[in-house]
């Protein structure tokens, strides 16, 4: 295998995956719910559009269910709460194994300016995808997928499928 | 004491709020030190060059799923709460767009949401960028809701599980689960040694130093 120097270092990726199971079942025993990331993003940015235009955001169809009659403020949620804990369980690690580092994640051949453009072009399109699906790797993939959903398991295998072949038309960012 | 505790009243919202926090740097921790930190170590799985998120994806469900069970069958655990309240809803169709269109955007932008925050910590400035995005892409899927409202709670099917529609039980869908796991496990070696992507390109893979033997490297792509 070709040499990978950011790829060196981690734990086994199966004692990881047991982590993380167990982080997930720890959830699921405390709260009767999984882990999520997407819905505090989806908060998030329905915030910052309330800044701007508080009328229509709260009269938006899909907004409206972060706003619609609820008395605590949208970013006061659990899955909100539980993303900034992310945040800082990453600090935490990647700071305790040194290795933070200031870059831009491409492959050898990609230039800055290529992959900073995909990954916007990237992200809006998990975005919206993300609001079709309710929930992203965390919430349908991981969650969904340990207690067995239907729609869950189906969307895991759409991201793969998809993103398999997809994979092939951006192999110049990767390679 | 049998979970989950919070639908069964033993702690409120102000705690489940600081028990968030926890688990979230639980989780995010574990991420970190999966690999997760960096948009390569996230996409090498679409090209067979390193399969790690798959293996730690499916041992992380595996696990769950296995504890869940074996957590109810101790009397640990009340799997009917999550049957009856808290299991995600199928919808079918919007789902499977939705993951087709969040898997284009997983390879095209590198990251997961997830993921995207722990690689921010990391130092990642696309992963931020990604975020970015996100957020631009909900904006749109907000102002485009008139249009897509309909399409986005349609084909309901209420909370449905894998064992439910295929008529079978629990145990015995999460046993041909592990199955899956453990077949996905074996085919991700083999994914890597095939390595369609890099059999040219890597020059290591191609001749291996000893410069005449060509047997073993079938030039698929052009080398940079």
């Amino acid at each position: 295998m070709k040499t990978m120097e950011y790829a060196e270092g981690f734990w086994n990726p199966y004692v990881a995956g047991v982590a993380l199971g167990l982080v997930l079942l720890l959830t699921f025993y405390l709260m009767g719910t999984g882990l999520g990331a997407s819905g505090a993003v989806a908060r998030t940015s329905a915030v910052l559009a309330h800044t701007v235009a508080p009328a229509s955001v709260e009269q938006n169809g899909y907004f409206k269910e972060f706003y619609g009659g609820a008395k605590r403020h949208p970013l006061v949620s659990w899955m909100v709460f539980e993303v900034i804990g992310v945040f800082f369980g990453g600090l935490v690690a990647v700071l305790t194994a040194r290795r933070f580092r200031p870059l831009v994640a491409r492959g050898p051949g990609a230039s800055i300016g290529l992959r900073l453009g995909l990954a916007l072009l990237g992200g809006a399109i998990a975005g919206i995808g993300t609001r079709f699906a309710m929930g992203c790797t965390s919430g349908q993939a991981l969650s969904g997928g340990a207690t067995m959903a239907v729609g869950s398991w189906v969307f895991m295998m759409a991201v793969f499928g998809a993103a398999f072949i997809a994979a092939y038309f951006v192999r110049r960012q990767w390679s | 004491m049998t979970g989950p505790l919070y639908m069964f009243g033993v702690f409120g919202h102000a705690t489940s709020l600081l028990v968030a926090v926890a688990i979230g740097f639980l989780f995010g921790f574990v991420l970190e030190r999966a690999g997760f930190g960096d948009a390569r170590n996230l996409t090498n799985i679409f090209y067979f060059r390193d399969m790690r998120v798959l293996r730690v994806m499916f041992s992380a469900v595996v696990t769950a799923m296995v504890g869940l069970i074996a957590l109810s069958w101790v009397g640990l655990f009340d799997y009917s709460m999550l049957l009856n309240y808290t299991l995600l809803p199928t919808y079918l169709w919007p789902q499977l767009v939705g993951g087709i269109l969040f898997g284009i955007g997983f390879v095209v932008g590198g990251y997961c949401p997830g993921t995207a925050m722990v690689s921010v910590a990391s130092g990642r400035l696309d992963a931020l960028v990604f975020l970015g995005g996100m957020i631009a892409g909900i904006w749109g899927f907000a102002l485009g809701f008139p249009v897509w409202g309909w399409f986005y709670k349609s084909s309901n099917l209420g909370r449905l599980t894998l064992w439910q529609a295929f008529g079978l039980n629990m145990e015995l869908t999460a046993a041909i689960i592990v199955v899956m796991a453990l077949a996905a496990f074996y085919l991700a070696g083999l994914g890597e040694k095939w390595a369609p992507y890099d059999r040219v390109a890597t020059g290591e893979r191609y001749d291996g130093g000893s410069s005449h033997d060509v047997s073993r490297g079938i030039p698929l792509c052009k080398p940079n």
